[in-house]
C-alpha cells in the first residue's frame, strides 16, 4: 500500500470518533494536520473517491470511509473502477 | 483440561450491516450455521474464548506491523465501525491468561507481539455477536496481520497452532477456540464481489480432513488468487494446528454475492471426536 499518509488520515476518520467530528466540522483544517501531496489533498477535499483509490487509498480503508457517508456499494465500485 | 470446543466462521460485515441484501434461502442457511456453532459453544460452557482473528487496519497499521499480536487487555472495545449495526460493547478480556499463553509461546520458539489496548472491528465483533450474543465470556484475541506483506506463512501458522494447542489443552480453564475470517473475497477492491468456490471447497476439505500437510503447503500466491481477504484464513490454519488430529464434525459453505464473500463454517465437537 503506497500513500501512507493519505491512508493514515482516512483511517483516523474511520476509527476515531473525535477525528470523525473534526473532519465533519472542518475538512480543510483536518487535512492540514497531515503532510499530503497536493493531488491527495484535492481528492480528499472534493471527496473524489475514484481519485483517492487511484492515489493508493486501500480498499479496506476507502470503502469503510464511504460507508460512513452511506455511499451505496454500486456507486463505490463504479467510482473505483473508472 | 483439553480444549472444550472449537469452531471457525467467516465475518463479513454484511452479516449484520446489510443482512437483508442476501437471498432469503442463503440468509437462512448462514443463520442456521451460526446457530449450530453458537449451540455447540454454549453446550461446551467455556470459561474463556481464544479468538484467532484478523482485522481491517483497526489496530495494525503501517506505522507498526507485527506478524501476530496477543491482546492482553482487561477489555476490548468495539465495533470500530459505527455502521456495523452491532451495539458498542466492552468485551471482557483475561490479561492473566494472555500472559500465560505469551510466556508459553516465548518459551517454545514463538515471539508474538502483545498489546494492552486493542479495538475490535467487524472481524471480531461479527462472530462474537452470533456466537456469544451477550458478549459475556472473556476473550483472548490473537490477531494475525493478514494485510501488510510480509506476513506469517501458513506453515508458520500451523506451527504456532501446535505450540499454542499444547498450552490450551493443559490449561485449567474450559477453553473454546474460535477462528474467524475468509473465505475467498477481495473486499473494497476493483474485484470486490469475486468469490472462488473451488478454492473455498478445497480449503474446507483440507480443514475437515485435518490435512495439515495440504494446509501448510498453501503459498501466499495461491491464497491471494482467491482475493486479498482469503489471507484471513491464516487464522483457520492456526486453528488446524491447534486441533491436530481432531476434526470438525460440521461444515457449511455458502457463496453470498451481496456480502461479497464465501461464507464458511466449521464446528469441532470435542466430546464426539476425541
Amino acid at each position: 500500500m503506497s500513500a501512507y499518509t493519505l491512508n493514515k488520515m482516512l483511517r483516523e476518520i474511520n476509527r476515531d470518533p473525535g477525528a470523525r467530528q473534526r473532519y465533519s466540522q472542518d475538512a480543510e483544517a483536518f487535512a492540514a494536520g497531515f503532510e499530503l501531496a497536493e493531488e491527495e489533498r484535492h481528492a480528499f477535499l472534493t471527496r473524489d473517491i475514484g481519485a483517492l483509490y487511484r492515489l493508493g487509498a486501500h480498499g479496506l480503508i476507502l470503502r469503510p470511509f464511504t460507508l460512513l457517508q452511506q455511499m451505496p456499494e454500486p456507486e463505490y465500485l463504479r467510482l473505483i473502477r473508472e | 483440561m483439553p480444549i472444550v470446543y472449537a469452531c471457525a466462521a467467516s465475518h463479513a460485515p454484511g452479516l449484520t450491516a446489510w443482512r437483508e441484501a442476501a437471498a432469503p434461502e442463503q440468509l437462512a442457511k448462514v443463520s442456521a450455521a451460526f446457530e449450530t456453532l453458537r449451540e455447540g459453544l454454549a453446550a461446551a460452557r467455556p470459561d474463556r474464548i481464544v479468538l484467532l482473528t484478523s482485522e481491517h487496519w483497526a489496530n495494525f497499521f503501517l506505522d507498526h506491523v507485527g506478524a501476530v499480536c496477543f491482546g492482553r487487555a482487561d477489555y476490548y472495545e468495539g465495533p470500530v465501525e459505527p455502521w456495523l449495526k452491532v451495539p458498542k460493547q466492552k468485551v471482557p478480556g483475561d490479561p492473566a491468561l494472555s500472559l500465560r499463553l505469551l510466556e508459553h509461546c516465548y518459551a517454545n520458539g514463538f515471539e508474538p507481539s502483545h498489546a494492552q489496548e486493542m479495538k475490535f472491528d467487524h472481524g471480531s465483533m461479527v462472530p462474537l455477536h452470533f456466537l456469544t450474543p451477550d458478549f459475556a465470556t472473556p476473550v483472548v484475541p490473537i490477531l494475525f496481520n493478514t494485510l501488510a506483506a510480509p506476513r506469517c506463512s501458513p506453515k508458520r501458522c500451523l506451527q504456532l497452532g501446535d505450540v499454542l494447542g499444547a498450552a490450551l489443552d493443559a490449561a485449567p480453564e474450559r477453553i473454546a477456540v474460535v477462528a474467524t475470517g475468509g473465505m475467498s473475497h477481495d473486499p473494497g477492491e476493483r474485484n470486490h464481489g469475486f468469490i472462488d468456490g473451488d478454492f473455498d471447497h478445497a480449503f474446507l476439505q483440507a480443514m475437515t480432513q485435518g490435512d495439515l500437510a495440504a494446509l501448510g503447503a498453501y503459498s501466499d500466491a495461491q491464497i491471494l488468487a482467491a482475493g486479498a481477504g482469503a489471507m484471513e484464513l491464516l487464522a483457520w490454519i492456526c486453528l488446524a494446528g491447534i486441533m491436530r488430529h481432531r476434526r470438525p464434525s460440521f461444515s457449511s459453505y455458502e457463496p453470498v454475492k451481496p456480502w461479497a464473500t464465501g461464507i464458511g463454517h466449521l464446528r469441532y465437537d470435542i466430546g464426539a471426536s476425541g
